[in-house]
């Protein structure tokens, strides 16, 4: 009872300053969680129509590189170039959510039944007919399981940005750890898991809506 | 010839079960264990306790380095998983103690004792006296800057901090006692923007004027290296953190060979020879082990 009560001061004391964190890090989050999505999935789908072998490679391994650059080497390399706080940030999470949206939407749009785009091209469409009546509306559910992945994974990288100064619940499970407060790391975790859950759940209404169409 | 080696097999991996087994170390004595936080001063501690234990004594030392912070490491002592390892007195003001057991001061002789008779109780460990440097926070501006105004204490400063960024790491904004909010009223000023971050950037930050201002620790040594100034903390806001080498009292009263040495370390390694050495390790890349022993050679601890 104790411990709860504890608790339930801590917010009401820290109340603003959770709320701004809180704030920061649904920003950042949705900022990178947008951007990525308008450049990598398009670029995924175009990949899948890509007869070059070699220049898809390459842009995966570009993408696998970007994944394997450590945290702070990577901020530190930013700071010349973009100063301190919410752009650096925003930048590395791109750079860190590419792989896995890029994999995931890729390999979903390969996976659709050949069978299918056969039938379309029989029928006499296009090929933007095709890419918009057929393929995308059926590659959709792997398109938005590839999204809900990445961004589960961005809501927790951005725990990364308070590392930049650019703030988010990163920040409160930081300043829990140095300053020896359990309830700052547990407030900071607690929030980014809701965060993630509420979206995944958020995002799964959304693709079970559009499919269905 | 297949039994033979089947044999021989058989007796290296015995051997090598029988090495493993139980924590002693080659030469008969025990292997002790020595937990380090993420920053350099007590990796370079580690080492200094390593070499001095494996030369003057048939122990081992092996370390752990990489904690978190200090809580953690006391979190691994309570468990017997550290025996040894390099705690500040200002710790005593985070969070471990209730408000009616612990009184705040910025007294360093005061807070010392606090924290040997409070985090010794608790974690049934001695805490030796400082082994003679300070890490604690400070403010620091660039030189230049300090020169062409004139400043040279934190109070001087507040006539320009409405214009200043400052950099600081995760926790300071948000510490109750020596954080944020306790600077501003103890000096009365306040800057245009804080942020947090992880240290090693907020010196990049300082060296790419991204920020103007940082809460430098005392034995950092990018305060050399990128022509810092540290002011003076004339309203004595800062708690002290000296630095203390702990070991659990069980293993103490067991080895007195150890803890002589622990006593032949206070008060030895002083805040400017501290900062040199991590210089050594965190700007010119060198090993914590080879800076300790370089350290020792030269003061005539070791051969």
């Amino acid at each position: 009872m104790d411990l709860f009560l504890d608790y339930f001061e801590f917010w009401q004391d820290k109340f603003d300053s959770i709320l701004a964190y809180t704030y920061e890090h649904l920003i950042i989050s949705f900022v990178v969680i947008v951007l990525s999505v308008v450049v990598t999935v398009p670029l995924a789908i175009y990949m899948t129509k890509m007869k070059n072998e070699k220049i898809k490679n390459l842009i995966f391994n570009i993408a696998n590189v970007f994944q394997t650059i450590p945290t702070i080497a990577l901020l530190a390399i930013m700071i010349p170039i973009l100063g301190i706080g919410f752009k650096p940030a925003v930048a590395a999470l791109f750079l860190y959510a590419l792989l896995p949206l890029l994999r995931n939407t890729y390999t979903g749009v390969k996976s659709i039944d050949p069978g299918v785009v056969e039938a379309a091209k029989g029928m006499g469409f296009s090929t933007f007919q095709r890419l918009f009546k057929v393929e995308l509306p059926v590659a959709l559910p792997y398109v938005m399981s590839g999204i809900r992945v990445t961004t589960v994974y961005i809501i927790s990288w951005t725990t990364l940005a308070a590392l930049i100064g650019a703030g988010g619940l990163g920040d409160l499970v930081l300043a829990g750890i140095g300053y020896n407060d359990q309830h700052m790391i547990f407030t900071g975790t607690i929030l980014a898991i809701m965060i993630a859950l509420l979206l995944d759940l958020l995002f799964g209404k959304f693709e079970k809506r559009f499919s269905k169409v | 010839m297949k039994k033979i080696v089947m044999a021989s097999l058989l007796t290296v991996l015995l051997l090598v079960m029988a090495a493993c087994g139980g924590n002693s170390s080659a030469d008969g004595g025990e292997v002790f264990e020595f937990g380090a936080q993420k920053n350099t001063d007590p990796k370079v501690m580690a080492q200094i306790v390593k070499l001095l234990v494996e030369d003057q004594t048939a122990h081992e030392v092996n370390i752990t380095e990489d904690m978190p912070a200090s809580p953690q490491v006391m979190a691994a002592i309570d468990k017997e998983d550290f025996d040894f390892a390099l705690l500040y007195s200002g710790e005593v003001y985070n969070n471990h103690f209730d408000e009616d057991q612990v009184e705040y001061t910025t007294n360093p002789d005061e807070t010392l004792e606090q924290a040997q008779a409070l985090f010794g109780e608790k974690y049934d460990m001695k805490w030796y006296d400082s082994a003679g440097f300070s890490n604690q926070y400070s403010i620091a501006i660039e030189d230049d800057f300090a020169e062409e105004n004139n400043i040279t204490t934190m109070s001087d400063l507040g006539e320009y901090a409405g214009d200043l960024t400052l950099g600081t790491d995760n926790s300071w904004i948000e510490r109750a006692n020596d954080g944020y909010e306790g600077y501003q009223e103890a000096y009365g000023y306040e800057f245009a923007d804080a942020r947090g971050m992880d240290v090693a950037l907020m010196y990049e930050g300082i060296a790419n004027n991204e920020l103007d201002v940082v809460t430098a620790y005392t034995v950092d040594p990018q305060i050399i290296e990128y022509d810092l100034k540290v002011l003076e903390d004339d309203e004595k806001f800062f708690p002290p953190y000296d630095a203390s080498l702990v070991a659990r009292n069980e293993v103490i009263d067991e080895y007195p060979e150890v803890a002589d040495i622990f006593d032949s370390i206070v008060g030895s390694v002083s805040t400017e020879e501290m900062t040199l050495m991590i210089r050594e390790v965190d700007m010119n890349e060198r090993s914590t082990a080879e800076v300790a022993k370089e350290y020792l050679q030269e003061k005539g601890l070791l051969q």
